[in-house]
């Protein structure tokens, strides 16, 4: 008998098990109309939507730090990255209120060029970009340290800059990469809670005025500040995760034929 | 030149085409990415086409290390040839690359990523001598070419009307033939032997 290989799948199906109570009890027992209704739906789109964005900007800003990170040697760098998402997630939210509030003066010289964090898509984005980046760059770097840098060295040895080289050469080849990072990235920005909470409550921004984030609404119907209570909360985390899944699996098999 | 970590002196002296031949672990590959800036020297100096490249950043050396693996699988063997030249904002004449591309026997088109090696290794190394560079260090790249020998002498003519040095390595001796200078390298020294 394979002890290891019996002992592995015990462990993931416990690591399941929240997943598959959810799609049990919430297509099942406990559906509610109030989870799969239009509101809900519109907490996903929003959530896909600020996720999706936080995505792109993940990549724009963060994509030089991964290569930076991986041809470099630069280890205390590569520590802080990982700061964000190794404290409780609602201070990054309050850190934002705090960076926006008009008692502060970063607060008051944002606000004066017209950019507020709170209850916007800018926020929510923000906050999203802040929780997913350091798992884009932890995602990006053993990709880029697996390549073989002699067309980078190839490069700047004929007078290009580092950066240069990033976008005209390794960035070409490394469309897999990206699509791998971007997907597990995006899936941690869909499963976020703790700063957007604090930050973007909801949005008071057209499309999506009045409209929270999927996980702020589940919290809603839980602690019942929304009609439908536990039934519609468990219906509406069975609708997410069966958004959150094919994304996931995406990321994974996109991954696998990388042979990462 | 000193490599500290690697305990490797060496001395290279000429101009044109040198030849590096040694053994496998002699330090031919070290000896030719501390040429190019890959690998710091513990003292010493490099001077390449007049000029004392030794504490120049990889990008300002003017120095291009070609292995067989430096290209550039998605573009086209054109724009790929172009590349350096046109980073530099060099302006050729379409003579000169016609000319470079049926010296190289570059007689096929297509993109790099589906060639075969050896039609890589003739892309990047006319990439290298397009973009008029000080040196060009081919590591390797000369290996597994069909016409070897006579690619090596057509490579050599070539950057030398260009003005500019190649050196590469080789496990065999003989290839200094091919060469203006050989230097073998041997128990971390490199020794001129013509």
């Amino acid at each position: 008998m394979n002890w290891l290989r019996l002992i592995s799948i015990a462990s993931l199906l416990l690591l399941l098990v929240p997943v598959f109570v959810l799609l049990y009890y919430g297509l099942g027992p406990f559906r509610d109309a109030a989870g799969y209704s239009s509101e809900v739906f519109r907490s996903i789109e929003l959530t896909l939507f600020s996720s999706a964005l936080a995505v792109v900007t993940d990549f724009i800003l963060f994509t030089p730090l991964a290569y930076y990170l991986a041809r470099g040697n630069d280890r205390v760098a590569e520590t802080l990255v990982d700061i964000p998402i190794s404290v409780p997630h609602p201070i990054i939210g309050v850190a934002l209120l705090i960076l926006d509030s008009p008692v502060t003066p970063t607060g008051q010289f944002l606000l004066s060029i017209h950019i507020n964090f709170y209850n916007t898509i800018l926020g929510l984005v923000t906050a999203l970009v802040i929780m997913s980046a350091p798992i884009y760059v932890k995602s990006m770097l053993p990709y880029f340290e697996s390549k073989d840098p002699s067309p980078e060295e190839f490069a700047t040895g004929m007078g290009a800059s580092k950066l240069r080289t990033l976008f005209s050469v390794v960035l070409p080849n490394s469309y897999d990469g990206v699509a791998s990072a971007s997907l597990v990235s995006m899936s941690r920005a869909l499963s976020e809670f703790g700063s957007i909470s604090i930050i973007a409550f909801y949005v008071l921004q057209y499309p999506f005025y009045g409209v929270s984030p999927a996980s702020v609404t589940i919290y809603e119907f839980f602690s019942g500040n929304m009609a439908g209570g536990l039934d519609a909360a468990v219906t509406a985390s069975a609708m997410m995760i069966l958004v959150a899944i094919p994304i996931t699996l995406a990321g994974h098999l996109v991954r696998k034929r990388t042979g990462r | 030149m000193r490599l500290g970590e690697f305990q490797l002196s060496a001395e290279l002296q000429g101009e044109g085409v040198i030849c590096l031949a040694g053994k496998n672990g002699s330090g031919k590959t070290t000896l030719l990415r501390a040429l190019a800036g890959f690998v710091p020297i513990a003292g010493g100096y490099i001077v390449v086409g007049g000029a004392n490249i030794t504490d120049y950043s990889v990008e300002k050396r003017g120095v291009v290390l070609v292995t067989p693996f430096t290209c550039f699988p998605h573009l086209r063997v054109d724009s790929h040839i172009m590349w350096g030249a046109n980073l530099k904002t060099l302006r050729l004449s379409n003579e000169s690359v016609s000319r470079v591309k049926s010296g190289l026997g570059i007689d096929f088109v297509g993109t790099v990523g589906n060639l075969s090696r050896g039609m890589r290794q003739r892309v990047s190394l006319a990439t290298a001598l397009l973009s008029s560079p000080r040196a060009i260090l081919v590591d390797e790249a000369f290996l597994g070419l069909h016409d070897r020998e006579a690619f090596i002498s057509v490579y050599g003519k070539m950057a030398k009307e260009a003005g500019v040095d190649v050196i590469f390595s080789s496990q065999d001796e003989a290839d200094g033939q091919l060469s203006d200078h050989l230097y073998v390298l041997n128990n971390g020294l490199a020794n001129r032997k013509n």
